[in-house]
């Protein structure tokens, strides 16, 4: 795949944007209870999904960013052209066109999130790490995206582009994020919080301030 | 609304200015974008620029080698924003200046402003009536910091800019209240009441 190198970054600092707009809206203000609840026996809880992206993000995010610090200089590239593991990669996290999320994947150990979780201290983590993804995203229209490459998570010696690495890793925390919504639609229809109190919040200003 | 029609209505409400004097004052600013979490200003550096902003959240915030952080003030449409101390002294920030979700400016020098002040009487008058609003604004603060429990600066807080609380990480406002962002939800849940 060839991309458009803004065009591609474009693309990417948008879906992080709906994302973070999606955390600071809504979830900051659900209950460590509907954060928490699992909507099927074994199935993971929203602050599950989020914490296993944390997980990724604290190997990622530190990695990009010494990637791009390495390639400093390197003058962007008109065009990304997606490498064949990195596509695979990505297109494995795309989900359905129908919006459902493509066959289970077994995550690996360490990557796999406890049952019991602080959701405030979750969801403040995952938050700060979107602020520094799109902080990244934005750097990277100066950063040729062929030539920085970062090391992935399951193997130090085999390198992607940074380009690809952007791409898995928002599909990545996309896939999540729906399960994470799926998780809370459940969960709020189970503890009959039937809107979350944000919104209460938001429409009650008079009596919200005494 | 355009962004100078903006400026332009922000600085009537304040001070009004001769036509002539308007038209010199808003041909010196310039648009200027940055996307989430842009530094505007680092601590050590001088802040050349006054911004006005038409879109977006931004903070001035106080950042140490101790890891000590403290946000002084949340900035946002239509006001001005920047390191105001640092600006009109033109001596090195203790402070930095972010944008805290994308936002829209329209930008000045001071050294253009400066000039203007100096040829203009009413423009620098305007300013003046401006910076004691600012003066006014911080002495307000130093009571809220010294005599108010956290909960009492919250809802002081939440009447001034209720609008923050859905925009912006809570951290943020944990860190402008001087709590741990870790106990915010237990406040956000004791005002809900």
């Amino acid at each position: 795949m060839k991309y458009l190198s803004t065009q591609l970054l474009d693309g990417l600092s948008s879906q992080t944007e709906t994302n973070i707009s999606k955390a600071i809206s809504e979830w900051q203000f659900l209950s460590n209870t509907v954060m928490t609840l699992q909507p099927a026996p074994g199935a993971w809880s929203a602050s599950q999904c989020l914490e296993h992206l944390n997980s990724y993000g604290r190997y990622y995010l530190p990695a990009i960013e010494k990637s791009m610090a390495k390639a400093n200089g390197n003058k962007p590239a008109l065009y990304f052209k997606s490498s064949w593991l990195g596509n695979y990669f990505y297109k494995m996290m795309l989900p359905e066109n129908n919006g459902s999320i493509k066959k289970k994947m077994k995550s690996p150990k360490d990557h796999q999130p406890r049952l019991e979780l602080n959701s405030e201290k979750v969801l403040n983590e995952f938050i700060s790490q979107l602020e520094i993804l799109s902080r990244l995203l934005s750097a990277a229209y100066h950063t040729d995206l062929n030539s920085a490459r970062v090391p992935i998570s399951i193997s130090p010696f085999i390198k992607l582009k940074l380009g690809d690495v952007f791409l898995f890793l928002t599909a990545h925390i996309n896939r999540h994020v729906l399960k994470a919504e799926r998780a809370l639609q459940t969960a709020l229809k189970e503890t009959s919080a039937s809107l979350p109190p944000g919104y209460q919040l938001l429409h009650s200003d008079s009596q919200f301030i005494h | 609304m355009s962004q100078a029609e903006s400026l332009e209505n922000f600085i009537t409400a304040v001070y009004p200015l001769p036509a002539a004097s308007l038209q010199a004052f808003l041909s010196v600013w310039e648009p200027f974008t940055g996307t989430r979490k842009t530094i505007l200003t680092r601590a050590g550096d001088t802040e050349r620029n006054l911004y006005f902003v038409t879109k977006g959240i931004q903070r001035v915030y106080y950042f140490d080698e101790r890891n000590r952080e403290a946000t002084i003030v949340f900035t946002y449409a239509p006001s001005f924003s920047g390191v105001a101390d640092s600006f009109l002294t033109q001596t090195p920030s203790r402070f930095f200046a972010e944008t805290l979700t994308p936002s829209a400016f329209l930008k000045t020098s001071f050294r253009q402003l400066d000039e203007l002040m100096k040829a203009d009487h009413d423009v620098e008058r305007m300013i003046r009536i401006l910076s004691n609003h600012a003066f006014a604004g911080v002495l307000e603060r130093m009571v809220e910091i010294q005599c108010f429990t956290a909960e009492e600066k919250f809802k002081t807080l939440l009447k001034r800019s209720p609008h923050l609380l859905n925009l912006i990480p809570h951290k943020y406002i944990a860190s402008y209240l001087g709590i741990d962002a870790s106990n915010f939800s237990k406040l956000l849940a004791k005002i809900r009441i």
